[in-house]
């Protein structure tokens, strides 16, 4: 018998032999940035004089805002220019890898800019030190006045490149800015590179604005605006100032949104007190009647198809959000935990909705499926809301204010942006005191 | 000749139950181990010394703050006089389900920490009878494979037998990659993202060949987040070099493949 | 015996509940009904003892038996005075979305609005904005703050 139980060991132990690759599965890893060395472009000995730049500095001032801008993902970690082994224009054409790789960074930014007869050429190389090639390699030529956006549009392509998610850096954010005592609050449209650069403000403050939002291509503006004090939506053209009130509403209009084909204008109307959801054909100045109902319906949000609107209504009683067909059909409530919810906004993906949830008298900013599941709450705060997405659908912008003292003192507004996954929050850089932000398209496509 | 003749029935039909029953044990489910074990089982085997004790803390700190912040409360409105006839019914009772069984995967991933110890205590006593331990085996087996759910005690008693490397080298293994490996954030969670990576090693620990399997998955329209992936696990492995192997059995470990799978990560 | 014990019932009885009708008039003493301000400290007069706004729960547009009171006031003083004019500001406190607030401020406009014209005064003298949380008159974060900011106050247009 003893026998038999051997042969047994034996066959068995040789069955496993037979089959001897190892497999190891891998489910963790570190959520360390990926360090990456961003080096100075190299500018070209040819290159001449413009008015307004320094071109000398150009290579350095494009890579300081790349760097900036992978900084601020979280995602990256740009090592300290000290560090560097190599010229920027030797390391453009052949890094020698070892010795990147020796301050630790696994990827390498380079590149060449030359300034000429009123043109700017930028050519970008992005390099695996790992494996010790080329990843991506890019050039671009534009006006010398455009250099932050051509630094911008580098930094996508790298993010791309090495996340498989578009960038958002090449963006703009709208947004308004105060300034005064709590109780008397200027405020006016102000409009900056999402990095803080370029800051314009498109109103004078003579009247009260809030929410302004973008048309889907970045170049008019819908508002709210308190002009001859008749609260009415407004569309502003960026290039030109002119602002026009939309339609010719007997009451407040509020909450205005465009829909993802930029041709119409959903808002609410607020009619003998009662408001509900309209939209208006910019075109045909035909309006559409969406919602009826005796609750509050404001805060539409279009889905990316045009197929659906995200809303806050509180017709169970409270402010919920609700989602229903483009036609005002199917109204479904989504939300259903404790608590306030408020401002939906669909992403640019079509995958989530952002909102704002009070609870026990704390604000939240949160993402949830668009049918409600999967809450997630990413921040909490004494006051902040409205959240608006940058156009990968990966981070949401938002404002918070402060608790202010008796006469209103140590009150600010500022603007913040946070990750979906709930990293990365961070205090954005403004001129003034702001709100309401709200993110552009990509400006390039 | 009618004994002979069922011994011989009898001790056929053992040798096939067998076979049938070890052939699984080669195709494995993929397995979730937290890192803590491998800090557990250096400590118990004296075969590898490997000092990461200080990332895998780092890594299980991390793990415990991501399952903090899944917040959901889901929990049916209260009726009100005021809802008009026409409206949807909503699917309460769906959501009030979801959320008790979320409730209960939760105690079970912290639990195998405290487990850990025990069942090494309990496997001195199965090498001495390795019999006991190949029966015992394969009624576990068919156990693990209708449930979903890892249940890290008999996952790692399996491991053992199946892969060749005791546990704390497969383990050491698995910590040294985590370490390297950089995961992209950016990838959407709800797509299949598995790159499995055949590497063939030299007796120090480097790489003499890499192969990413599904390699043709790169290059597809629509697939960059898979490119991305594999790119990351590729790093992770050339970053790794020279990986710290077992001083012996240079045979059992020259081939072998990763599958990295980030979906936990992302999930977070 | 049980005469003794019934009394000490009765006494106890009476006690409780003299002491838990203090405590709920507690509730509506100071300048809080509830959530709703009764003070006066914010509070401008259109005319003498004709108080100018009316104040609201949180989320709420619902009128108080006090804020009733007031209109009806108002309701008089419009009537005595025909060739006045008034504009209701509806606003919001700060904790809140800011454009629920919109809307929240544009039905507390207009919940004094519908209440004066069952009055008589007609909707052509009224007319309505609402400021959301834009303009508080009390720019504290505090319950006491927030409570004089929920309000709808009649204004002079001529």
């Amino acid at each position: 018998m003893k026998k038999i139980f051997l042969t047994l060991t034996i066959y068995f132990i040789s069955l496993n032999s037979l089959f001897a690759l190892i497999e190891v599965d891998i489910t963790r890893g570190n959520l360390d940035p990926l360090p990456i060395a961003v080096s100075p472009l190299h500018v070209d000995v040819k290159s001449g004089e413009h008015e307004g730049i320094k071109v000398k500095e150009l290579g350095n001032n494009i890579s300081a805002i790349i760097e900036k801008n992978f900084k601020n993902t979280g995602l990256f970690n740009p090592l300290k220019k000290e560090a560097f082994v190599q010229k920027p224009d030797i390391a453009h054409l052949k890094p020698r890898f070892e010795d990147w790789r020796l301050i630790k960074a696994q990827a390498l930014v380079t590149g060449k800019l030359l300034v000429k007869d009123g043109k700017l050429k930028v050519e970008f190389r992005l390099w695996d030190l790992t494996a010790a090639k080329e990843m991506t390699a890019l050039a671009f030529t534009t006006t010398p006045a455009n250099w932050r956006r051509v630094a911008h549009i580098i930094s996508d392509k790298i993010y791309e490149r090495l996340t498989g998610e578009e960038g958002y850096f090449d963006t703009r954010i709208i947004y308004v800015a105060e300034s005064g005592p709590k109780d008397q609050r200027v405020k006016k449209l102000g409009i900056m590179d999402q990095d803080g650069a370029n800051t314009k403000y498109l109103t004078l403050g003579n009247e009260l604005v809030l929410t302004p939002r973008f048309n889907p291509t970045n170049q008019m503006v819908t508002y709210l605006s308190y002009f001859r004090n008749m609260p009415r939506v407004y569309l502003l053209d960026i290039e030109t100032g002119m602002q026009e009130v939309v339609g010719n509403f007997p009451g407040m209009t509020f909450a205005p949104r465009f829909s993802p084909d930029g041709k119409k204008i959903i808002m609410s109307f607020a009619e003998d007190g009662n408001s509900d959801i309209y939209t208006m054909d910019l075109e045909t100045r035909v309006v559409e009647r969406i919602t009826n109902h005796s609750s509050i319906d404001t805060s539409p949000s279009f889905s990316p198809d045009g197929k659906y609107i995200t809303f806050n209504s509180d017709r169970s009683g409270l402010q919920q959000i609700y989602v229903m067909r483009s036609d005002g059909s199917g109204v479904k409530r989504i939300t259903f935990g404790t608590g306030i919810y408020g401002t939906p906004v669909w992403s640019p993906r079509g995958d989530l909705i952002a909102f704002t949830k009070v609870r026990k008298g704390r604000f939240y900013i949160g993402v949830m499926r668009t049918d409600g599941s999967g809450e997630r709450l990413l921040t909490e705060n004494f006051y902040q809301e409205a959240p608006s997405w940058s156009p990968n659908g990966r981070v949401l912008v938002f404002y918070r204010e402060t608790k202010a003292g008796a006469k209103g003192e140590g009150f600010s507004a500022t603007l913040w942006s946070i990750d979906i996954t709930g990293y990365n929050e961070r205090k954005l850089t403004t001129k003034t005191d702001a709100s309401d932000p709200s993110w552009s398209s990509l400006l390039s496509k | 000749m009618t004994k002979s003749l069922i011994y011989s029935l009898i001790f056929h039909s053992v040798m096939i139950l067998l076979t049938v029953l070890t052939l699984p044990f080669m195709i494995r489910q993929p397995i979730d181990l937290p890192p803590i074990v491998s800090v557990e089982l250096i400590q118990i085997s004296d075969k590898t010394n490997i000092p990461f004790a200080p990332k895998a803390r780092k890594i299980i700190e991390e793990t415990k703050k991501k399952e903090e912040r899944v917040v959901s409360e889901q929990a049916p409105p209260a009726a009100k006089a005021k809802e008009k006839p026409d409206r949807i019914p909503l699917p309460d009772e769906k959501k009030e389900k979801k959320q008790i069984v979320k409730k209960k995967q939760n105690p079970e991933e912290i639990e195998p920490q405290i487990r850990q110890s025990s069942e090494f205590e309990k496997k001195e006593i199965v090498d001495t009878n390795q019999i006991a331990a190949l029966i015992d085996k394969a009624k576990e087996e068919e156990a693990i494979k209708k449930n979903k759910i890892d249940k890290l005690t008999q996952s790692n008693v399996k491991n053992s037998f199946a892969t060749g490397l005791t546990l704390s080298e497969e383990d050491a293994l698995r910590a040294q990659i985590f370490g390297c490996w950089s995961v992209p954030l950016g990838l959407p969670y709800d797509e299949d993202l598995l790159v499995r990576i055949k590497l063939k090693l030299k007796k120090d620990g480097t790489i003499m060949k890499s192969e990413i399997l599904d390699h043709q998955r790169m290059n597809r329209p629509g697939q960059k987040f898979y490119k991305v992936l594999a790119e990351s696990a590729l790093r992770a492995v050339r970053l790794c070099q020279p990986l710290k192997v077992p001083p012996t059995g240079y045979e059992k470990w020259k081939d072998i493949q990763l599958n990295f799978n980030p979906e936990e990560m992302l999930k977070g | 015996m049980t005469f003794n014990t019934n009394l000490k019932n009765i006494f106890l009885v009476i006690f409780t509940t003299l002491i838990l009708s203090a405590c709920s008039t507690a509730k509506k003493s100071g300048n809080m009904d509830g959530d709703v301000y009764t003070g006066k400290e914010t509070v401008k007069y259109l005319a003498s003892g004709v108080p100018d706004r009316v104040f609201f729960a949180t989320n709420k547009s619902s009128l108080t038996t006090a804020s009733r009171a007031t209109l009806r006031k108002q309701a008089t003083y419009l009537r005595k005075n025909k060739k006045l004019n008034v504009t209701i500001e509806g606003h919001a406190d700060e904790r809140g979305t800011r454009e629920y607030n919109l809307a929240l401020g544009e039905r507390r406009a207009n919940a004094a609005k519908d209440y004066l014209m069952t009055y008589g005064i007609s909707g052509k003298r009224i007319s309505t904005i609402s400021y959301g949380k834009e303009k508080p008159v009390n720019p504290a974060s505090s319950t006491l703050a927030w409570s004089q900011n929920r309000r709808s106050v009649t204004v002079k247009v001529n």
